[in-house]
């Protein structure tokens, strides 16, 4: 464990001193909020089981309450984080209480209903969000303002939320959570309460993409509600799937692939989002425990 | 007839002709749900491609190249778009689908149907470029006026051919052996299998048929749509809506909330304007979902455990 701590670090610490161009250094800040993303659905998706396709809206509201409140109230971007991490769980708990009653493909209807609502919210409540006009000249977070410390600053939050969530899902609370998703009456039979496991699960990873939403609108300077539209839900997803669903390092590994592989295909142009679609269709029918499994299979052969 | 009255029933026939293109893309969704237990995100694009397929036969190939009036184009073109819908459908089916559904799994066939959508759209954009494109129906030209109530013959077209596929749909599943089969299937695979019916024939034929809709649907809503690879992504959320709203995988209640969506989105547009229309429609699907979780037209399900 230690031992993974440290590589971890070093990773970290060194991917940006191979990638100097700030183009590339740009790569790896999205990277590292493409972690918190994954991290944060696969929680709810790989963990619990719930089929939620809605985590766009939450790393919406975690750009949108941090940037407004700086921004339009002149709150220290410290003091708006927690805010905007509670506003998202908060709407988080709000989904969950419809998705406590839906299973499968209602609750991903329902909860792809719930981001189509945020992103309409988005665009037509002028007054606060500028609408499709969007909200221009966002700074990055004070003490961070170039793309080496925010790289490592947001890299470091993502490492703590991974050693954060990798000591939740080894505890009870991770047991609780694995025995809903693999049968929930049974889970219910031995008195687990699935509906208030399932909110925690919906609470905790809304929060954390309202965490990593933070940090978005200071990185790119700029805030329109295009980029939280529901295809971003299906990249989150394509993530945690292709990386493989239900263990720590998975979605870690779908984020970083997803990232990089289609800025390497940039060359090919138009083309480069067809990897999305590509990978998942491949992985699904191929590898169904994802990228993983490849490091899974190997560990089994002997050498 | 009183200014009042006028507009209502204006507005009524506006909705009814969005709610027929609506049922058209809900269709096949439902029917899929029916029979599969599967939610098939890939509809979306069987639509653009549909519509893309029309476009091109109407306005290049049978105007252009065969020379037939541009009336009979766009009609021809609707069969075609059936035509193109039912071989996507027959060919994703075999190269996705039905490999995973083997496995048994609930999960990964779903995903795999927003891999195949993604492929799809992405696909066109290489092929057919970002900028829209612009399908004129030469339906849309001609106004029908009854009394103070205005249409297009493009909406006559719309509602005709939903009523005839509509009505063609129930004469399958009713009168037919296949049709028979196909809902023996979707209340029991295994017992279908049994009595020496081919479910993973019969779930094929489903898939084609909800996808020939699905690319019917694409003729007629893409001289609705702004016709880029992307068009069909944008009517599909809210047909995955009417869908609930419907109740899944039943199609009374599809086709009801079909008409609904369209007539409640003709009033929303006309009082509240056209930028909240989503916003009215998936406010209805959430409240729906929390009093009525089956849809409007509920059908009994017991759960094994």
């Amino acid at each position: 464990m230690k031992l993974r701590i440290a590589v971890a670090v070093l990773v970290i610490a060194l991917a940006p001193l191979l990638l100097q161009t700030p183009y590339w250094r740009g790569i790896l800040i999205v990277c590292a909020m493409n972690v918190l993303l994954a991290l944060s659905l696969n929680l709810v998706i790989g963990y619990t089981g719930q089929l939620n396709l809605g985590q766009s809206a939450f790393f919406a509201i975690g750009a949108y309450v941090s940037t407004i409140l700086t921004k339009t109230y002149g709150w220290n971007f410290w003091l708006a984080v927690p805010v905007a991490i509670a506003a998202a769980g908060v709407l988080g708990l709000a989904l969950a209480a419809f998705a406590v009653r839906l299973r499968g493909h209602y609750l991903a209807i329902a909860s792809l209903g719930f981001a189509v609502i945020t992103y309409q919210v988005l665009i037509n409540w002028e007054r606060v969000t500028e609408g499709v006009r969007g909200i221009y000249g966002i700074l990055p977070p004070p003490g961070f303002r170039d793309q080496l410390a925010l790289f490592y600053l947001v890299a470091g939050i993502a490492l703590v939320v991974y050693l954060v969530l990798g000591n939740l899902v080894r505890s009870p609370i991770g047991e609780t959570l694995r025995a809903i998703r693999e049968d929930e009456v049974s889970a219910a039979s031995l008195g687990i309460n699935a509906a208030r496991w399932k909110a925690f699960a919906f609470g905790v990873g809304a929060a954390i993409a309202g965490l990593a939403g933070c940090f978005y609108p200071g990185f790119v300077g700029t805030l329109v509600p295009e980029a939280f539209n529901i295809v971003e839900s299906f990249t989150m997803m394509a993530m945690v799937i292709v990386g493989g669903m239900g263990t720590m390092i998975g979605p870690v590994i779908g984020a970083v692939v997803l990232t990089f592989l289609p800025e390497l295909l940039r060359s090919v142009g138009e083309l480069r989002l067809l990897v999305y679609g590509v990978a998942l269709t491949l992985v699904v029918l191929f590898m169904p425990g994802g990228l993983v499994q490849i490091g899974a299979a190997l560990r089994r052969k002997p050498a | 007839m009183t200014d009042i009255a006028a507009l209502v029933a204006q507005q009524a026939i506006n909705g009814l002709y969005l709610g027929c293109l609506y049922v058209m893309v809900a269709l096949g969704l439902t029917l899929i749900y029916g029979v599969l237990n599967q939610i098939n995100f890939a509809h979306a694009d069987f639509v653009t491609v549909g519509a893309f397929a029309a476009f091109f036969v109407a306005t290049r190939f049978a105007t252009k190249a065969l020379g037939l009036a541009d009336t009979t184009g766009y009609l021809v073109s609707i069969v075609v778009a059936f035509g193109v819908g039912a071989i996507l459908g027959a060919l994703v089916n075999a190269a996705v689908f039905a490999p995973l559904r083997e496995r048994g799994d609930e999960l990964r066939p779903l995903i795999a149907t927003i891999g195949v959508s993604v492929l799809l759209e992405n696909g066109q954009l290489a092929l057919f470029g970002p900028i829209p494109y612009q399908f004129d129906s030469p339906f849309t030209r001609e106004t029908i006026r009854i009394g103070r109530i205005f249409f297009t013959q493009q909406s006559v077209v719309v509602v005709l051919v939903a009523a005839v596929s509509v009505a063609a749909l129930y004469a399958f599943l009713r009168l037919t052996f296949l049709g028979k089969a196909l809902r023996a299937v979707s209340q029991d695979r295994e017992t279908a299998g049994l009595m020496g019916i081919n479910p993973s024939l019969l779930i094929a034929l489903t898939i084609v048929i909800s996808s020939a809709l699905a690319g019917m649907a694409g003729a007629l809503l893409g001289p609705v749509l702004v016709l880029t690879p992307f068009a069909g992504a944008s009517v599909i959320v809210k047909a995955f809506a009417i869908v609930i709203i419907g109740g899944f995988g039943n199609l009374e209640g599809t086709i009801l909330a079909g008409i609904l969506v369209g007539v409640i989105e003709a009033f929303t547009v006309q009082y509240l304007g056209s930028g909240v229309i989503d916003l009215v429609v998936f406010v209805l699907l959430l409240v729906m979902l929390a009093i009525r979780p089956t849809g409007l037209v509920a059908e009994r399900k017991e759960e094994n455990v």
